[in-house]
Order: structure tokens, then C-alpha cells, then sequence
């Protein structure tokens, strides 16, 4: 078959990229996505192989599945999302398996716009937050910005970020300002736009347009 | 990059999934702060209670192009951070190093150096007991839900009754702390001196329990507050004579018997630290 031909959904698993060396890349792939986690707001980029056409997610998202998953995880994906095939070849690289229930789900791949639909992540419990989802987002940019105002543990004072059309970003922003209502239960996210990505976590304060205000005082004295 | 590893193991001596098991689980710890999320240990070529949570996360965080230092109640010479640096000289064939400074990763236990970590430092505990309220309460349900319910009224009566006792808070090393306002966490058997290293540090400090299969984390630039009253506020060891060696003030001092008559010497217990002022001043 030519390649060049191919509709999306003769995409093969294979096509989509791997780890050329799975266990030094997966090591620098997370040691990235540590340091996005730590320092919530700092930018990266995921240095990884074009994606095959029709893909909807970006290679950082891709990047991201291949250094976390594994035959212990379960992956919920935006229907959106799951172009080019994308199922079989997460199951292919990873052994990840999919799931229809958002509540299972140990990472989801989702746009801001699927969290307005869907509000069925896993928060955890009191007692175990960690049983929570990660959301593995796709943004239409992503950059230093003054759209959305983070703060808390990992960001000295403030630190800024917009991803493209606020109004398009607020469904997933409202999600992630909630959290801190629920801490410790929550739902940490990977934002990406391309080879690029960010983290924010349920410990991070947020601001912005279409936010309710955070009523966090005590935190943002020790940090002024 | 040192080309002589032992290829009878995968780098870093763990295998990739127990990697990725352990890599999600510090996600997890880092987006909550001071909260233990517990992890598949695995059992590792040495004892219990020497390291060997500190060193599954070494493993997990360790890329080629690291340079590690080792460092045992900071000492870089002393058989416990020498046997684990030559561990992963040997398995993932790292640069190592003693100097606080050049070091990417580095692994302790029970000190922080003195030297200011940077932000392109991680810093890896090992820790023997993460539950800071199991002293108080053993049954590892109960204290769960004294986590989950922020239920911390107790740890304040342990200090307490420190004061009752002696008059003033006795707890020396271990010294409970509050992280982000939130979890109470064991920062380890650091002396109380090291506290305040922990308190918006410019670097990723992680903390790895082996026997208790724990893990939990301090982000950089976070709120990290040790436990105290108004009128018995926190307050650090200080000595009354400098390091004899390097003549430091500002450092955490070990008291070691020089002789049969009792005499002794106060010296750095940071050896990298009081070798460099050495040097400076010779």
C-alpha cells in the first residue's frame, strides 16, 4: 500500500512513533514531566517524532502515554481524540489498556471542551487521593501569558499562562480552580500544544476571567 | 558517561515497569505535597532500614547524563553512601561525585547539605518510619484517617508534653513539619537544624520509605512549617564553639570523643562542606 494514500484509518499502529531507546528516553520523557509537575506553569518541550497525519493528539500528549503507561493503566479517551488509530497503537507501545469509564481511567486524553461534557474523572478519596485521574489535555497554544494566574507549592510568587482563547480554555480551568476546594482530592493535568507542555496541579491556585476568586489569603501573603 | 556497567541488570538496576510504577506514584506525591502515596516496593541487593527506598527512587529519577552524590548523616565517605554509590556506578554507570555543587541527584540520609541546593537539583531521602503520627497512634488505618480528616491535634500534644517533661520541645531530628498548610509529614531523621532547608527550597526533594513501601514529596518553592506554640517557638541547635576543622558557625556540628579522658571536638557532619572551606582558606 503507499503509504502516502493511507486514510486515517488505515493508520497502522506501528506508524505511530516509539521510544528509540525506550529505557534512556522514557527516562528523560519523565524526568521532564516530573519537572512540569514540580514547577506548575514552567514550560517544556517534548522532543519526539512526527506523529502520522490524522493524529489529533500532539506529540508531547504522545510523549507523555509512552513514558507513563504500561499493562497497569487504563487510558479514557475523548472520542475526538482517537484518530489515526490511536487506540490500537497506545495498545501496541504500551500494552495500556482503554476504558469506556471515566472513573477508571488512570490517565485521559481530553480537550478543554470535553471536561464541559464529561465531569466523571476519578478525584480520589480523603484517604487515598493518589487514586485519582490525570488528565492529559490538548490546547490549541500554549505559552507564558497573562490569561491564568497560578500560584501555591512549586511557583515562587506567580506565574502566568495562556492557551489560546480564554473562553475556550475556561471549561478546563474551571475543573482545575475546583480542585483546590476538594484538596487533597483532585485532578492533576498535562497541558500540551504540539511538542509543548506544562503541568498544573491540584495543589495549584488559579486565577483568571471566569474564576471565582481564591480564598486562599494565607497563602498568597507568604507568597507577595 | 562511564562505559564499564554490569550488563547482567537493566540501567539503574530496576526494571522499566517498576520504573514507570514508581515514577507515577512521585506525580502523584509532588501534586500532593507531603501526602505518602504508597508504591509497589521491590526488594533490592541490600537490608532493609539502609536505604533502599531512597535508592528505588534514585533509580527511578536517574538518567545517564546524572552525576550523583551519596551522602550518609553528610558524610560522602561513611559505608552507607559509599556502598550505594559504588551501587550505581556499577548498574547505571554514573558519574558520581562528592562535591554538592556539581551533583544533579543527590541521596541522603538523615542530613540536607548546607551548601543551597539549586533548582536543577533533586534531592532523595531515605526514610525508615514516613508516618510522622505513628509514634502516636500505631494502626496505619487510624492514622489515614487522621490524614484524611486533617486531624492533627495530637502531634500538638506530643510537643507538649516535651514541654511538660524538659521544659521545652525535646524532639531534636524527625521534627514533625506542615506541608502547603496541609499534610503533616516526618521530614526523616534530619536533625531539626535542617528544617528550614526544607521551606521554599529552590529544589525537588523526594522521600522514599523501602520497608513501608512509601513515597511523598516536597515541590520546590513550597510552605514547609515545622510544628511549634507561640510562646515555645521552633528553634534550631546552635553550639557554642565553631567547627574545629574549618572554623564554621553556620553548620550542623557532630560531637566526637578525641580520647580515653572525655575531650572532644565539635566538626562539620557535612564533610563536603567543611573539606571545601578548608581548601578556601589553605
Amino acid at each position: 500500500m503507499n503509504m502516502t494514500q493511507q486514510t486515517s484509518e488505515a493508520v497502522r499502529p506501528h506508524d505511530w512513533p516509539g521510544l528509540a531507546d525506550p529505557v534512556h528516553d522514557s527516562q528523560r520523557l519523565f524526568r521532564q514531566l516530573l519537572g512540569a509537575m514540580s514547577e506548575p506553569g514552567t514550560l517544556t518541550e517534548l522532543v519526539l517524532p512526527e506523529l502520522p497525519t490524522g493524529a489529533a493528539i500532539s506529540p508531547a500528549a504522545w510523549g507523555a502515554l509512552l513514558a507513563l503507561c504500561d499493562l497497569d493503566t487504563r487510558v479514557w479517551v475523548d472520542q475526538g481524540l482517537a484518530r489515526a488509530n490511536l487506540a490500537a497503537a497506545l495498545a501496541f507501545h504500551t500494552g495500556a489498556r482503554l476504558t469506556d469509564d471515566p472513573a477508571q481511567a488512570d490517565f485521559a486524553l481530553v480537550t478543554p471542551d470535553t471536561l464541559s461534557r464529561e465531569d466523571g474523572f476519578a478525584l480520589g478519596s480523603d484517604a487515598w487521593p493518589d487514586r485519582s485521574t490525570t488528565l492529559i489535555v490538548m490546547v490549541e497554544a500554549l505559552a507564558q501569558g497573562d490569561d491564568w494566574w497560578l500560584s501555591g507549592p512549586g511557583v515562587p510568587g506567580e506565574r502566568g499562562l495562556a492557551l489560546g482563547n480564554a473562553e475556550r480554555a475556561l471549561p478546563l480551568m474551571r475543573v482545575l480552580a475546583a480542585n483546590r476546594a476538594h484538596f487533597p482530592r483532585g485532578l492533576d493535568a498535562f497541558i500540551s500544544s504540539e511538542m509543548r507542555l506544562t503541568a498544573i496541579a491540584r495543589s495549584t491556585r488559579l486565577a483568571g476571567p471566569g474564576l471565582a476568586a481564591t480564598d486562599d489569603a494565607e497563602h498568597q501573603e507568604e507568597t507577595a | 558517561m562511564n562505559t564499564a556497567i554490569d550488563s547482567g541488570y537493566n540501567f539503574a538496576y530496576l526494571d522499566e515497569q517498576t520504573k514507570r510504577m514508581i515514577r507515577r506514584a512521585l506525580l502523584k506525591a509532588v501534586a500532593i505535597p507531603g501526602y505518602q502515596v504508597p508504591f509497589g516496593g521491590r526488594e533490592m541487593p541490600m537490608p532493609y532500614g539502609w536505604g533502599t527506598g531512597g535508592m528505588q527512587l534514585t533509580a527511578s529519577v536517574l538518567g545517564a547524563d546524572d552525576t550523583l552524590k551519596v551522602i550518609d548523616q553528610g558524610a560522602d565517605d561513611t559505608t552507607n553512601a559509599v556502598s550505594i554509590r559504588a551501587f550505581f556506578e556499577r548498574v547505571a554507570g554514573v558519574e558520581t561525585t562528592t562535591a554538592t555543587a556539581q551533583a544533579s541527584v543527590i541521596q541522603t540520609r538523615h542530613r540536607i547539605p548546607e551548601k543551597t541546593l539549586r533548582a536543577d537539583q533533586i534531592l532523595i531521602f531515605q526514610v525508615p518510619i514516613p508516618e510522622p503520627l505513628r509514634f502516636i497512634e500505631p494502626s496505619e488505618e487510624e492514622t489515614r484517617v487522621m490524614h484524611a480528616l486533617e486531624e492533627y491535634g495530637v502531634m500538638h500534644v506530643k510537643l507538649y508534653e516535651d514541654i511538660a517533661h524538659h521544659g521545652h520541645i525535646a524532639t531534636t531530628y524527625a521534627y514533625p513539619v506542615k506541608v502547603d498548610g496541609r499534610y503533616v509529614m516526618d521530614p526523616s531523621p534530619i536533625p531539626k537544624f535542617d528544617n528550614p532547608k526544607l521551606h521554599m527550597s529552590e529544589a525537588l526533594m523526594l522521600f522514599g520509605a523501602g520497608r513501608e513501601k512509601r513515597l511523598y514529596a516536597i515541590p520546590p518553592h513550597t510552605r514547609v512549617e515545622s510544628l511549634d506554640f507561640e510562646d515555645h517557638p521552633f528553634e534550631i541547635q546552635a553550639w557554642d564553639e565553631p567547627c574545629a576543622i574549618c572554623g564554621a558557625t553556620d553548620s550542623y556540628l557532630d560531637e566526637v570523643i578525641i580520647d580515653d579522658q572525655g575531650a572532644r571536638m565539635f566538626v562539620c557532619s557535612d564533610t563536603d562542606y567543611c573539606n571545601s572551606r578548608s581548601e578556601e582558606k589553605a
